[in-house]
């Protein structure tokens, strides 16, 4: 039986293209998951009532059932819907992880939105700006900064929960990790050094948003800690 | 109607949650008056002030700002309000935003301005309250008092027609409040219309045209400070400034 180290050195380009699939699926996920995130944090709070209710009703869903069955709902069941909903693995995966996202995302940027003190509201109103003028040039860049620690949580968790999409045959880190050790019998050496990536992934992005939270910081405001 | 008349408010209610704030206002404001609302905390100043820029809906009545009304669906209160500003009691910077980015935003997105064009403006309204050398520090970074002369610049590089001022010392040092009220004094003496909600008798009585007491949500009496501080007509009005001089430094009035 071959070392498991050896296997890894011998299967590198293998987890290596894997770890290009884990990260793209996360990357495109995270973002689809803001772009929607912010679309559903601003509905929710929109004074339009049925806006709003159709945003916490999608948060509610998604909120309350396995990300699991959602990969499979999107793979398998929207082909049933129309032939244009006919996913690739990848594509579907990373809808599913990237809507999934969205819930999570608005709740922690309407969070973000409403703790930033509702005089910043009234003081760009008051000199003449609209409601998205406001928005997009003070309320948002400030509650963008509050956001970061919570949002750094979503990131993790959801750069964690692409292993999920091995399920629908995405060749990912994970999916590669189960192929490797059913082909050498060696699970730990070869899990465990999946399970390194994904920690040196997370790790690297929680560094980065820690950075970036130091970068952003208000001067003189909320930097005791 | 008087040509030089800049906002009036006609029969303005407000409540909230049943409480009845302000029971039936009229006010009218005319060019370069100085006009101080004064009166017990709750009695509805503030919403009555919040009330003319609509930042605060009114339930009832009619505002026009300089003749024409602002109430209606199709006006454009965002037009309106920037030639109205509001300085507020807890200053309200754009607390990601240095002294001078404060400024020159609303010049640029409200007023179409570029950028170099804004930062001169900026710059200029910064001097005038003798804060040019802030123009780089954050919100968090200057005193109450800064803040709020910063604050005071951010409205007038606006340019505007008239600026409220809700309060504008009541959340400062005591030994902070007169570099703020000197800047109002001056651009008061400038001709700014300014229409100032406060508890600083001192200044209304030296500055003010005008004086109006109100209480419990309707205007009691209004006139010149001398009639108002020396020969109060009403009550009420009589008992609340016999309460608040007794606080104040230097000698009663007669």
């Amino acid at each position: 039986m071959a070392d498991g180290w050896q296997i890894i050195q011998n299967n590198l380009d293998v987890f290596l293209a894997a770890t290009g699939v884990t990260v793209q699926v996360a990357v495109f996920g995270l973002a689809i998951g803001f772009v929607g995130g912010v679309i559903l944090a601003l509905s929710r709070l929109s004074s339009f009532r049925p806006l709003s209710w159709a945003a916490t009703l999608y948060i509610e869903i998604i909120r309350g059932t396995p990300l699991l069955i959602q990969i499979f709902f999107i793979y398998f069941g929207f082909s049933a819907i129309s032939p244009l909903l006919n996913f690739d693995a990848m594509t579907a995966g990373i809808l599913a992880l990237g809507f999934n996202s969205s819930a999570y995302q608005a709740e922690i940027i309407r969070g973000g939105i409403e703790s930033v003190p509702k005089g910043q509201m009234e003081a760009a109103r008051s000199i003449g700006m609209t409601r998205m003028q406001a928005m997009r040039f003070i309320i948002l860049p400030q509650s963008f900064r509050l956001m970061i620690p919570a949002m750094t949580n979503e990131m993790v968790t959801l750069i964690k929960d692409t292993s999920l999409v091995s399920t629908i045959t995405v060749v990912e880190l994970t999916f590669v990790g189960k192929q490797l050790t059913s082909r050498y019998l060696e699970a730990v050496p070869i899990l465990s050094f999946v399970a390194l990536i994904y920690l040196i992934l997370t790790f690297a992005t929680s560094r980065a948003m820690r950075y970036l939270e130091k970068k952003y910081q208000i001067p003189g405001y909320g930097e005791a800690e | 109607m008087n040509q030089e008349e800049i906002i009036r408010a006609v029969n303005i209610h407000k409540s909230f949650k049943g409480h009845e704030v302000l029971k039936g206002i009229n006010l009218s404001v005319s060019r370069r008056e100085v006009v101080c609302i004064i009166g017990p905390s709750g009695s509805g100043k503030s919403t009555l002030l919040r009330c003319l820029n609509r930042i605060t809906e009114p339930d009832d009545g009619e505002g026009l700002f300089e003749g024409k009304s602002i109430m209606g669906e199709d006006v454009d209160i965002d037009e309106v309000r920037s030639h109205m500003v509001m300085v507020f009691q807890s200053y309200n910077l754009f607390l990601h935003l240095t002294a001078k980015r404060n400024i020159m935003l609303a010049l640029e997105k409200v007023r179409g301005m570029s950028k170099e064009e804004a930062e001169g403006r900026a710059m200029e309204a910064l001097r005038k309250v003798g804060l040019e050398n802030k123009a780089n520090a954050y919100p968090g970074q200057m005193s109450g008092g800064q803040q709020q002369r910063v604050a005071i610049a951010r409205a007038i590089a606006m340019e505007p027609r008239m600026v409220m001022f809700d309060e504008p010392t009541s959340a400062l040092d005591p030994e902070l409040t007169g570099e703020v009220l000197e800047v109002m004094k001056n651009l008061a003496y400038g001709g700014m219309t300014m229409v100032v909600v406060t508890h600083e008798m001192g200044f209304a009585r030296e500055v003010a045209d005008r004086v109006v007491f109100m209480d419990h949500g309707v205007i009691v009496e209004e006139g010149d400070p001398a009639t108002i501080f020396t020969r109060p007509q009403n009550e009420r009005t009589r008992q609340f400034l016999k309460r608040v001089l007794q606080d104040e430094p230097g000698p009663p009035p007669a």
